[in-house]
C-alpha cells in the first residue's frame, strides 16, 4: 500500500520511520554531531514521525542523564537555534542503555527494548545501527547484534548498519571488516560513511560536470593538464587527538577514504543513472585504475611524507609533531603527506592528480583545482611577461564553498597585456540559507535506503589496496623513503614542491 | 545637467529613470569591500498607496537568503496625469560575519495610465538572463495580461487578498499557465501556507495503520482562521484530491463550511470547516474514522506544528516547522524549493470545484 500523501511532495528518497541506536553514545561524535544532527531534521520537518533513538553505551547512566548531556551540547552546536519546546518534544524519543559491548546479554535486553518501541510504533520495525565507537569494538558489536538476532528485520521491514571511519587500518582489516558486517548484514544494509560526501559541494560535483554542457566536452586529457585536491588544516593534534593521528597518519586517516573519494567523483566516467549502485560502479572504476606505487622506488619518487616542526599558526607558536602531546617523541608517523597520482583510464591518461593533506598548515581549506592547458600562444608570444597561464576551476569543499573559474583577459590600456580575472561564485553570498550539516543529509540517507553517498565494500578495498603499498614502502621496505620535515604554519615541505616542479607544474596558492 | 534627486530613508536615492543603471553603478564605485549578487529578478508589484515602503523590508529580508535583484512598481492607476518617478539602494547583510553581500533594488512609483510602461520601462532593468519571479498583491486586475505574464517565469500571488470574485481570478490564471510560452510557473501563497500541514499529514500516513484506516475516514475537522479560507479550502482540496473522494455537496454558514465527500465505496466523509478568529491562519486539523484518529494542529503564535496519531495500538506524537506568518518567509520558502508545482495543479480543479459550488 503507498502512501498518497506522499505523491509529489518532497523531490526526494523519503525517509521511513526507524529506531536508531547508536553505539558509543557518551562520545563526542554522538553529541556535536549525531544527535543535534537528528535535531535539526526534526527542526525542519524532515525527520519521520515515530523516529526513536537509543543510545547504547558502557556508563550507567540514566535517560534523564543522556538527555540532559545531549542538550547542552545541542544548545552550543545545533544548526537550528535550540528552541526549548521543540527539543522537549524531540528527546522524548531518546533513551539510554547500559551496556558493555561484549556483554551478550545487553543485545538480548536490546532487543526487547527495540521490540517493546516497535510495538508501541504499530510494528514498524526499521533500524538502524550507528557504530559510533572505537574500531576495536566493531568486530564484537556486529557479533553480538547478529546473536541477538538483530540484523533480521521483520517482515517489511529493515534493519542497516552504519559504519563511522576508520573502516580498517589497511587492506588486510578492513576485508576483515568487511567480512565481518557481511556476515551480520547484506551489502545493501551497509552504509559507510564518508561525511565529505555530505558536503553541498561534494554533491554539486556531478551536478557541475553533467549538468553545464561546457564542461564535460573538456574534462578529460586533452584539454586538461593537471588536477591539484588540497586538504589543509590549521590545527594540530588538540583535544588529545595525538593518540589516535599518531597511529593513523595523513595518509590513512584522510587519504584514503575523504580525498580518494573527491578524486573519484572528479575523474568518474558519467553514470547511467544516479542510484546508489550507478554512480558507486563509476567511483570504484577510478580507484581501480589509479596506478599502484607499489616499489619503495615507485613511492620515493611520488609520494612525500613530511613532519611539522615547531613554528607558528594563526600567529600563535606551535609544538613540532614529535612533541606534540600523546605522540611518540620518535614518531615516524606523517602530518603531511603529498602525491602524485595517475588514472590510467582512456579519459585521464597522461593527466597527473596532485594531493596534499597536512596538519599546522597555514589555514583550513578543502579545495579541487582542474588546471587547464594553456590555449596555443602564438598570437601573444611576444607580450612582456608572456600570458599569465591556463583556466584553472576551482570548486572550494570547505569553508566558503563555492566554485570559481580563472581565465585571462587584457588590462585596460593602450598597451596589450594580459592578467589573470576570477569569476567567483560563493555559496554563502548566493544563498544565504545554511546547506544543512553533511550528517543531517547522511542520516536521512540511510533512513530512505539511498546509499549513494556511502562507500561501497569494493572501493573501500580498493582505495586501501593504493595506500598499503605506499605504507609497506614507508614502515616495511628496507629503504624506507625518507621523512621530510617542515615549519609549522608554511605550505608543507620543499620536497612537496619539488614532486610538481619535474613536470613543469606548482601548488596552487589558496 | 545631473538627474540625481533626493534621499528616501527607505528606497534609497531617487534618480531619474534614463540614468538608473549609471547609478546603481555608483552605489558599488562607493564601497570596494561589498559584493554584489543576484541569482533571480524578484519583482513586486501593487495597486497599494505606500506599498514601496512596506515592500522594500520584505525584499531587504529575502535578500538575506537568496540573493537578488529586486524591482518594487507601485502603480496608481486613477491619478489623472502619467508619470514615473525611480528610486535606487542595495539591501546588504554580512555574509559569514564578514563580507558584506548586497542586492541592488529599483523602486518605481508609476502614477496614471500610459499603455506599456511595464514592460518597456521597469522591465528593462532586469538583470538579463536570470529568471523572473513576479509578486502580484492585492486583487489581480486588466494589467495582468499576455504581455505581462509572457516574461515572468514564476508568478505569486495570494488568494487570501482575493475578496471581490476570487472564481474570476482564479479563471484568469488557468488561462495563463496554458496560454503561456514560458512554461509560466504560478504560486498561490495560500497554497504555500500548507504546505507543513500536508508534510505533517504525509508523515502520519506513512503508518501503515493510518493507511489501513484511510478508506474508512468518516469526518475530517479543519480549524482555520476566516482571513485564511483559501488555505482551509485548497488543503481540503488536496487531501480529497489524493484519497480520491468525490465531492457530494456544499453547505455555507457564516463561520461554518460543510463538505460532503465520498469514498470510492460510496461511504460518505464530512468535512468541516470552522473559522475562528482567534486561531492561526491554519489552526488545525483532525480525521477520525476506521480505528484512527489524527490530528495536527498550531498553537496561535507558536513556530510548531504538533502531530499526533492513535490508530489501534500505535500511538505516535511529533513535532515540525509550520509555515510562517509572514509573506517574506512564505516567498523565502517558495525559492528555496522552486520547482513546478504540479501538486497544485493537481489539487486546483477540486478546489475550483469547491468554490463553484
Amino acid at each position: 500500500m503507498t502512501n498518497p500523501f506522499r505523491e509529489d511532495l518532497v523531490s526526494r528518497s523519503r525517509a521511513e520511520a526507524c529506531t536508531v541506536v547508536i553505539f558509543g553514545a557518551t562520545g563526542d561524535l554522538t553529541h556535536r554531531k549525531l544527535v543535534p544532527a537528528l535535531y535539526n531534521l526534526a527542526v525542519d520537518g524532515e525527520l519521520p514521525p515515530g523516529v526513536k533513538i537509543i543510545g547504547f553505551a558502557r556508563r550507567d547512566w540514566t535517560d534523564e542523564k543522556f538527555r540532559a548531556g545531549l542538550e547542552e551540547l545541542n544548545r552550543k552546536v545545533s544548526r537550528n537555534a535550540h528552541d526549548d519546546q521543540v527539543w522537549a518534544a524531540f528527546s522524548e524519543s531518546i533513551h539510554f542503555h547500559q551496556s558493555e559491548f561484549q556483554d551478550e546479554m545487553g543485545y538480548r535486553a536490546l532487543a526487547e527494548r527495540l521490540d517493546a518501541i516497535d510495538a508501541e510504533r504499530g510494528g514498524r520495525g526499521n533500524r538502524l545501527f550507528y557504530i559510533a565507537s572505537a574500531p576495536e569494538y566493531f568486530d564484537d558489536i556486529l557479533k553480538h547484534l547478529k546473536g541477538a538476532g538483530l540484523n533480521q528485520a521483520a517482515e517489511g521491514c529493515w534493519a542497516r548498519v552504519i559504519v563511522e571511519k576508520p573502516f580498517g587500518k589497511d587492506l588486510k582489516s578492513a576485508q576483515h571488516l568487511n567480512e565481518v558486517v557481511s556476515h551480520t548484514f547484506a551489502e545493501k544494509d551497509t552504509y559507510r560513511i564518508d561525511h565529505y560526501l555530505g558536503k553541498e559541494t561534494a554533491q554539486n560535483l556531478m551536478v557541475l560536470r553533467f549538468s553545464n554542457a561546457i564542461f564535460e566536452p573538456l574534462w578529460n586529457n586533452r584539454y586538461i593538464d593537471h588536477v591539484q585536491i588540497t586538504c589543509a588544516e590549521n590545527l594540530g593534534m588538540e583535544g588529545g587527538r595525538g593518540g589516535y593521528y599518531d597511529t593513523a597518519g595523513a595518509l590513512r586517516d584522510m587519504v584514503q577514504n575523504h580525498l580518494l573519494q573527491l578524486l573519484s567523483l572528479v575523474a568518474m566516467e558519467p553514470p547511467t543513472d544516479l542510484g546508489a549502485d550507478g554512480v558507486r560502479d563509476e567511483k570504484v572504476k577510478v580507484i581501480r585504475s589509479l596506478r599502484q606505487w607499489d616499489t619503495p622506488e615507485k613511492v620515493a619518487a611520488n609520494v612525500v611524507r613530511a613532519q611539522y616542526t615547531a613554528g607558528f599558526v594563526d600567529g600563535r607558536p606551535v609544538v613540532g609533531y614529535r612533541e606534540e602531546d600523546r605522540v611518540n617523541p620518535q614518531s615516524n608517523t606523517e602530518a603531511y603527506v603529498a602525491l602524485r597520482i595517475m588514472v590510467d583510464t582512456w579519459r585521464w591518461s597522461g593527466v597527473p592528480f596532485y594531493m596534499r593533506m597536512g596538519k599546522q598548515l597555514p589555514k583550513k581549506a578543502t579545495e579541487i583545482s582542474i588546471h587547464f592547458k594553456a590555449a596555443p600562444t602564438v598570437l601573444f608570444n611576444a607580450i612582456p611577461g608572456g600570458t599569465p597561464g591556463g583556466n584553472v576551476l576551482v570548486i572550494r569543499i570547505q569553508p566558503d564553498e563555492g566554485i570559481s573559474l580563472r581565465m585571462v583577459s587584457k588590462l585596460p590600456g593602450t598597451a596589450l597585456r594580459l592578467e589573470p580575472v576570477k569569476m567567483d561564485f560563493h555559496y554563502a553570498s548566493s544563498f544565504g540559507k545554511g546547506s544543512p550539516e553533511a550528517y543531517e543529509r547522511l542520516l536521512l540517507d540511510a533512513m530512505a535506503g539511498d546509499a549513494t553517498l556511502f562507500a561501497r565494500r569494493d572501493e573501500v578495498e580498493e582505495a586501501w589496496r593504493f595506500i598499503d603499498h605506499i605504507e609497506q614502502a614507508w614502515h616495511a621496505s628496507e629503504t624506507p623513503p625518507p621523512m621530510a620535515e617542515f615549519v609549522a604554519g608554511t605550505w608543507g615541505p620543499k620536497e612537496a614542491g619539488d614532486l610538481l616542479r619535474e613536470t613543469g607544474h606548482s601548488w596552487r596558492r589558496l | 545637467m545631473s538627474e540625481l534627486k533626493e534621499m528616501d530613508p527607505e528606497l534609497g536615492r531617487e534618480v531619474g529613470i534614463g540614468v538608473i543603471d549609471g547609478e546603481l553603478k555608483k552605489l558599488w564605485d562607493e564601497d570596494e569591500a561589498r559584493t554584489n549578487a543576484s541569482l533571480v529578478n524578484v519583482a513586486i508589484y501593487s495597486e497599494e498607496a505606500g506599498s514601496l515602503r512596506r515592500n522594500s523590508k520584505i525584499i531587504a529580508k529575502i535578500t538575506r537568503d537568496h540573493a537578488c535583484r529586486a524591482l518594487l512598481i507601485e502603480l496608481d492607476r486613477l491619478a489623472a496625469e502619467p508619470s514615473i518617478r525611480a528610486w535606487i539602494t542595495a539591501h546588504c547583510h554580512l555574509s559569514g560575519g564578514q563580507k558584506a553581500v548586497c542586492c541592488e533594488q529599483i523602486a518605481f512609483e508609476l502614477k496614471g495610465r500610459s499603455r506599456g510602461r511595464l514592460r518597456n520601462t521597469v522591465f528593462a532593468h532586469l538583470a538579463s538572463d536570470l529568471p523572473l519571479i513576479f509578486w502580484w498583491q492585492g486583487e489581480l486586475s486588466n494589467l495582468f495580461e499576455e504581455s505581462l505574464y509572457s516574461l515572468i517565469d514564476r508568478f505569486i500571488f495570494d488568494s487570501s487578498d482575493w475578496l471581490a470574485d476570487s472564481l474570476a481570478s482564479f479563471e484568469r490564471i488557468e488561462l495563463a499557465v496554458s496560454d503561456s510560452l514560458r512554461q509560466l510557473v504560478v504560486q498561490d501563497l495560500a497554497w504555500t501556507r500548507t504546505y507543513h500541514y500536508r508534510l505533517a499529514v504525509a508523515g502520519l500516513f506513512d503508518s501503515p495503520q493510518a493507511q489501513a484506516a484511510l478508506a474508512q475516514i468518516a469526518s475530517l475537522k479543519v480549524v482555520a482562521h476566516p482571513q485564511h479560507r483559501m488555505s482551509a479550502l485548497q488543503l481540503v482540496a488536496w487531501l480529497s484530491t489524493q484519497a480520491q473522494w468525490s465531492l457530494v455537496g456544499v453547505e455555507r454558514a457564516t463561520a461554518l463550511e460543510t463538505l460532503r465527500f465520498a469514498h470510492k465505496s460510496g461511504a460518505e466523509v464530512c468535512v468541516a470547516i470552522s473559522y475562528v478568529e482567534s486561531s492561526a491562519p491554519l489552526g488545525s486539523l483532525e480525521m477520525d474514522g476506521g480505528n484512527m484518529q489524527l490530528r495536527v494542529w498550531r498553537d496561535p503564535g507558536k513556530r510548531h506544528l504538533f502531530h499526533q496519531l492513535v490508530a489501534g495500538e500505535v500511538h505516535l506524537e511529533g513535532v515540525s516547522p509550520a509555515d510562517s506568518d509572514e509573506d517574506a518567509d512564505l516567498i523565502g520558502d517558495q525559492l528555496a524549493r522552486g520547482g513546478k508545482n504540479s501538486l497544485y495543479r493537481r489539487m486546483l480543479p477540486r478546489f475550483l470545484e469547491l468554490l463553484r459550488f
